[in-house]
């Protein structure tokens, strides 16, 4: 959406501009934010794939293959101006897909998606994953695709 | 186990879930000398991304990167915790034996969860489990910064929502110290030995489990003790 078509977010009252925590498939990202009279979560749209993995697309918010579209009714409210950034209510939006979501002061964490959980225990394709091992190299689940996989959990405690 | 199987024949992955970081897992590692794939989770990704709530727990890949096997409660051999009379056994060689075979014989194991088990095994989880894992992750978080006071609030909270959930209970009681983690460990499965016919894992289901060892001390399993339990029970 183009900048100039969306309501300005600036003239709600209470608005403001802070950075937050986003704690995410194990990820923390510091981002902008702008809190409305709701105290929701709005996020810049340039930062929501960074902060929460979705990116907006033409067909909705999408997360990898998952594409969620917007209800026509919320566009208006959900998307915004302010300060020369386009904003989307995160918090919100994920009200509506049930991604459950918890804040402490300036941090919030967002849960699993359910439905991207849903659909993989469905077809029972374990979920990729990305880390760096202890050799310092990355590790990917699916670049172990060819190769029965042993994935094991443990902990010091 | 990776070693006596083939290391040529699987990738192990193992993954050390523990927010302490490469500092307090790096001992274990170094002790182990693996020649396998080895991370370190301090935000528990894994379990939340299988749905896993304590550990150890191990899935099976198959090559297609399927899952055919997820389990709880593995352990590649036997192994001890606590001390004195509250020394608790734990493992045994069934895990072993079941992914040997299924490394195997693949798909033809008797060992691989049919569509309908995985359906059953694999569930959704609630609203309130998931409410608890963010709830978690927040605590995880703050414990990272060194805010202590507000990780104890969120760790007890995401207990209170899933208190099944041994990782968010061992977890947030670590935070305490790992004395007192393993105290309450102990005080807990204590208490589920006396009061239901739950274990501390959830049984596997195969051939040579004893799952009831790791909720009962080892003195119960001497000969003379079982034998004595034998007596009384008839």
């Amino acid at each position: 959406m183009a900048q100039g078509e969306a309501p300005n977010l600036a003239g709600r009252t209470g608005s403001r501009g802070e950075n937050v925590i986003i704690l995410a498939n194990g990820k923390t990202n510091e981002v902008s934010q702008r809190t409305d009279d709701t105290e929701a979560l709005w996020l810049r749209l340039g930062e929501l794939p960074d902060a929460t993995s979705w990116q907006m697309k033409p067909q909705g918010a999408c997360l990898g293959e998952l594409c969620v579209p917007l209800p026509e009714d919320k566009r208006e409210e959900w998307i915004a101006d302010a300060d020369d950034w386009v904003w989307f209510c995160y918090s919100e939006f994920a009200d509506m897909i049930g991604q459950k979501h918890v804040r402490d002061g300036d941090v919030w964490s967002l849960g699993s998606v359910p439905e991207v959980r849903r659909s993989g225990l469905e077809n029972a394709i374990a979920p990729d994953f990305e880390m760096t091992d202890r050799n310092g190299s990355t590790l990917r689940l699916s670049d172990l695709r060819g190769h029965k996989v042993v994935l094991f959990t443990w902990s010091s405690w | 186990m990776y070693e006596s199987i083939g290391p040529d024949r699987f990738e192990l992955v193992s993954v050390a879930q523990d927010s302490g970081g490469p500092t307090a897992v790096d001992k274990w590692f170094d002790r182990a000398s693996p020649t396998y794939r080895c991370v370190v989770d301090p935000t528990h990704e894994i379990s939340s991304l299988f749905g896993w709530v304590n550990v150890p727990s191990a899935a099976w890949i198959d090559e297609n990167g399927q899952i055919v096997r997820s389990n709880e409660g593995v352990y590649p051999a036997e192994t001890t915790i606590g001390f004195g009379l509250g020394k608790v056994r734990m493992g045994d060689d069934s895990f072993a034996e079941a992914t040997r075979d299924w490394i195997e014989r693949g798909a033809d194991s008797e060992h691989v969860w049919s569509s309908r088990e995985l359906a059953e095994r694999l569930k959704p989880v609630d609203d309130d489990k998931l409410l608890a894992e963010a709830t978690f992750k927040l605590a995880l978080h703050f414990e990272a910064v060194g805010d202590s006071e507000r990780a104890m609030k969120h760790f007890a909270a995401a207990q209170e929502l899933a208190p099944d959930n041994w990782n968010y209970q061992r977890q947030g009681w670590t935070h305490k110290g790992t004395g007192y983690a393993l105290l309450q460990m102990l005080k807990r499965m204590n208490h589920l030995r006396k009061t239901t016919d739950k274990s501390f894992y959830d049984p596997t289901g195969l051939p040579g489990e004893n799952h009831h060892r790791f909720t009962e001390p080892e003195w119960l399993w001497t000969p003379a003790v079982r034998r004595l339990k034998q007596l009384v029970s008839r």
